[in-house]
């Protein structure tokens, strides 16, 4: 008996990786369809849906930012079928030509979108993306904590004036974004946030270093659980994890509601679209859910389960009332003049403001 | 030694040094090579980086080192870096040691479930004991309610432990901890416990013999240890990242956000070839004083000597 | 000992154990809150558990780290040890630099390279390449720890074995490898710590269809990450050390280095 033991412990090594290979085999049973996207970006009934219609698996990975997309992107990384990233970084891939054009006599579906969301200024035609989902940025706030202070919630003020700062010291987060916060301070200080002129970013800087004194942290993932609890009052956060703390803070019998704000300077709009790689293995399958997607029941049910925006007219009839009456999800057209979407920048100006981010991040 | 016993020595040598040198070529030191090469080439204008060859001339520049030299900023957060990679691997030192100590002197039956459960903790997720830190150090909860209340009695503003550098070194000194046990007692466990006796019977107290007789005997243990805490340390981002505050990003965040959100690959492969110079010039000066003052031998062959 | 001494001992080690054990147990005792946040304590429930067993996809998540954390650990605890003792025996700087290295440079750099060499070979993406990478840098934790294991030691043992007429072998096996199992065993826990959690290299390695454990906790980072992580790490932990101790006791001389009849 100890010999058996003894050889198989020495054998040990040997087998182990030739276990993992057999359950590296790729399964030749049934089509698959690779999907990188956004962790909790789609409803498992929607996949299950697509999955009996097409007779195929849908094989979900995950990344959490566009950056980290296109930085495995950039390395080489193929095996995908689909990705969702937000327009900027649509900008880039098409510009780094890494999608295939569009098929769009399989997209039937296609006239469902919003034409104000079609035609983009990265896509013209929609040749490479289809839009998918979008949120806004946007102050998310305790509503209670706020009334007590007497702080106003409709203005990017309130997140770089110090003179409202003072009351939320050590109670404000802001994103972990060099983007989004210079969007936000831009349009604070009227600009649009696409601007690139040195000048009006070094002011953006100036803003961003007078009121970091009082923030928190700069944080893009953590902020929505300490909001939730109550420690921090205040965020510089995304519309669809606001309404996704909101959710969880009336589930835990909280004795406040997390409201969405959104400023009046404007703010910055995300849309994320479906586009498919150029080596994509099953183009095919990626079309047949793009088109799939685009219809109104499968896309409203994002809506319903995270509260992101809709860019599909079709989907309205199945969304929840509650939502689309919310105008940060829904914003009203007078609203909507005011959003912008983020741009992507060339490398000179990525350089220029990487390191004005590195200063305000590791200053004194 | 004969001609036949140099050969098969050096046969030996290449059979057991050779499997690992071949595997970490491959696949460490090739695909490294590849990203020093990265580091004199332009960055993509979307990414990546520029290719190789522009208009027929090899495109090989030094203007990414040119910036590191030039931007005092990158050399003033790498020594920052520097300090809480030190701080880290001290306060490891002191904690870790008489752990190590406890589980290298206990008896067989005990010594391998408490050297287990010293690693046990780390095999769940980073990121959920990350959040459980958060827990401890918000500011409503017990600690922190009772650290701002001593200060509020000296009249001290409370203080934030949460989102602070305070909470950024807690965090690095709690997931380095086990890297600095598990090399302590591996060499603890080898001591001759009847040299501590003799010492004890020649008049030595306990802080004389602990000085004079087990702190030598493990600094092999302690520098291994020292190394497998510091040199991690010193890259590290996700901690503060998570639980850091405004203004306590370190050198690892500045290399990730290169390689992420400014996609500028070349800056990035400079910054990290700066930090592996580095990390490895300290802990070769380190080997270096070990050796020298005090007398450590670091092979086979000065032990023979 | 006298007791005052092994008191202080006890202390000292007791506050390191409570520092380890504090944050483990919220995480234990978080699995059963009954709130999708690790924020605050709501309410008890088993929800969570219930969940993650109908969960596949975390599931084969664990499984794919477990596959590979043995993996890795168990070559890279050869490949460590060889490298060890050969640091020992025959200093070279070559070897030295090709230990450290992986150890010194930064998980994001190694895991692009490891990503561009990867495509430039035509290798598939998968769990394998996942586990080539983990072994790369786990080698260099293992060969310092055998190295600062043999370190004093001199050769004078394994010389009198060889003289007695043991195969090269042999007096590794008998000799120099039982003195140095503790170095070992401490290596191989480090290796496996250091693989099932690792990020950013499995990141960068992964394939289109692999999930290992971290991977797919990390994508909910921006969403909420659930007691289910807890429960999933808490199982998970114990299935580590339930087959740690049915390893133990199958092979009864790994985890112990011999009997010292002095002791």
């Amino acid at each position: 008996m100890n010999t058996i033991f003894s050889a198989a412990r020495r054998a040990l090594p040997a087998w182990l990786p030739l276990a993992l290979l057999l359950v590296a085999a790729p399964s030749l049973a049934k089509d698959e369809f690779h999907l990188y996207n956004w962790n909790n970006y789609i409803a498992p009934e929607t996949i299950k849906r697509f999955e009996d219609s097409c007779k195929c698996e849908v094989v979900q990975t995950y990344y959490s930012s566009n950056e980290e997309l296109l930085a495995k992107i950039a390395a080489g990384a193929k095996g995908y079928d689909m990705y969702v990233p937000t327009s900027n970084a649509v900008d880039a891939l098409i510009k780094g030509k890494k999608l295939m054009p569009l098929d769009q006599s399989k997209l039937t579906n296609l006239k469902n979108i919003d034409p104000r969301f079609l035609n983009a200024y990265f896509d013209p035609g929609n040749k490479y993306s289809v839009p998918y989902a979008m949120s806004t940025t946007i102050i998310g706030y305790n509503d209670v904590k706020m009334k007590e202070l007497g702080l106003p919630t409709d203005t990017w003020a309130v997140i770089f004036e110090p003179k409202y700062l003072e009351k939320v010291k050590g109670r404000v987060t802001v994103l972990d974004d060099e983007g989004e916060l210079f969007g936000a301070a831009l349009k604070y200080l009227g600009y649009s946030v696409n601007d690139t002129d040195e000048k009006h970013w070094k002011e953006a800087q100036a803003l961003i270093n007078r009121a970091k004194p009082y923030w928190a942290a700069f944080n893009a993932s953590s902020y929505i659980k300490e909001l939730t609890v109550g420690n921090i009052w205040l965020v510089h956060g995304y519309s669809n994890d606001i309404f996704q703390a909101n959710l969880d803070a009336q589930a835990a019998k909280r004795p406040f509601h997390l409201v969405q704000g959104m400023p009046k300077e404007g703010a910055v709009l995300a849309v994320d679209n479906m586009v498919i790689p150029k080596d994509a293995p099953r183009p095919d399958l990626a079309l047949k859910f793009m088109n799939f997607m685009l219809e109104g029941k499968n896309s409203a049910e994002l809506t319903n389960l995270i509260g992101s925006g809709n860019p599909n007219l079709d989907a309205v009839k199945y969304i929840k009332p509650e939502i689309l009456k919310n105008p940060a999800i829904f914003p009203d057209k007078e609203v909507a003049a005011r959003l912008e979407q983020l741009r992507d920048l060339t490398a000179a100006q990525r350089r220029l403001r990487s390191r004005m981010w590195t200063e305000i991040k590791a200053g004194r | 030694m004969t001609v036949a016993a140099r050969r098969a020595r050096s046969f030996g040598r290449w059979l057991v040094a050779g499997p690992p040198i071949v595997y970490l070529v491959v696949f460490f030191a090739i695909p490294s090579l590849i990203m020093v090469l990265a580091s004199f080439r332009t960055p993509g204008e979307f990414g990546g980086l520029a290719p190789l060859y522009e208009g027929g001339t090899l495109d090989l520049n030094l203007d990414s080192y040119a910036r590191f030299f030039s931007e005092t900023i990158y050399a003033r957060i790498f020594l920052k870096s520097v300090g809480y990679a030190l701080a880290t691997t001290l306060f490891c030192l002191a904690l870790a040691y008489p752990l190590a100590v406890l589980i290298a002197r206990s008896s067989k039956r005990y010594r391998d479930l408490l050297l287990l459960a010293v690693i046990l903790p780390f095999w769940s997720n980073f990121l959920i004991r990350i959040y459980a830190w958060m827990i401890i150090l918000g500011p409503n909860a017990a600690l922190a309610r009772s650290v701002n209340g001593v200060l509020a009695w000296f009249g001290h503003d409370p203080v934030p432990l949460l989102f602070s550098a305070f909470a950024v070194l807690v965090c690095l000194v709690y997931v380095s901890l086990p890297f600095m046990v598990l090399p302590l007692y591996a060499n603890l466990e080898k001591h001759d416990p009847a040299l501590l006796e003799a010492a004890q019977d020649l008049g030595a107290s306990a802080w004389q013999r602990f000085w004079r007789i087990t702190f030598p005997l493990s600094l092999p243990g302690v520098y291994a240890g020292a190394a497998l805490v510091f040199i991690p340390a010193l890259g590290i981002f996700a901690i503060p990242d998570i639980l850091g505050g405004p203004a306590d990003s370190l050198i690892g965040n500045v290399i990730k956000q290169q390689f992420l959100e400014t996609r500028d690959w070349p800056f990035g492969s400079v910054l990290s070839i700066v930090l592996t110079v580095a990390a490895l010039a300290i802990a070769g000066l380190a080997a270096w004083v070990a050796r020298r003052n005090l007398g450590i031998p670091s092979s086979a062959k000065e032990a023979r000597a | 000992m006298p007791s005052r001494r092994r008191f202080g001992l006890w202390l000292a080690a007791a506050a390191g154990y409570a520092f380890l054990y504090v944050p483990l147990a919220i995480v234990v005792v978080y699995s059963f809150n009954d709130s999708r946040l690790n924020a605050e304590w709501v309410g008890f429930t088993l929800n969570w558990y219930r969940t993650l067993f109908g969960d596949d996809a975390m599931i084969s998540a664990a499984g794919n780290s477990l596959a590979i954390a043995l993996t890795a650990s168990a070559v890279s605890t050869v490949l460590g040890t060889a490298a060890g003792v050969a640091m020992h025996r025959y200093p070279s700087r070559l070897l030295s630099f090709l230990v450290l290295a992986p150890i010194a440079i930064p998980e994001i750099l190694m895991g692009v390279s490891l990503l561009i060499f990867f495509v430039l070979l035509n290798f598939t993406l998968g769990l394998v390449s996942v586990a080539l990478a983990h072994i790369a840098f786990c080698i260099g934790f293992v060969a310092i720890v055998v190295r600062a294991r043999l370190a004093g030691m001199d050769e004078s043992l394994t010389e009198a074995a060889r003289d007695c007429g043991a195969t090269p072998w042999n007096a590794f096996r008998y000799v120099t490898l039982p003195l140095i199992m503790p170095g070992v065993i401490a290596g191989a826990l480090m290796a496996f710590t250091l693989s099932i959690d690792d990020f950013v290299i499995t990141f960068f390695t992964a394939g289109a269809g692999t999930v290992t454990l971290p991977l797919q906790i990390y994508s909910m980072i921006k969403i909420a990450v659930t007691p289910e992580v807890n429960a999933v790490s808490s199982l998970l932990m114990l299935l580590t050390l339930a087959l740690i101790i049915v390893a133990s006791k199958v092979s009864p001389t790994i985890l112990r280095s011999q009997e010292d009849p002095a002791r």
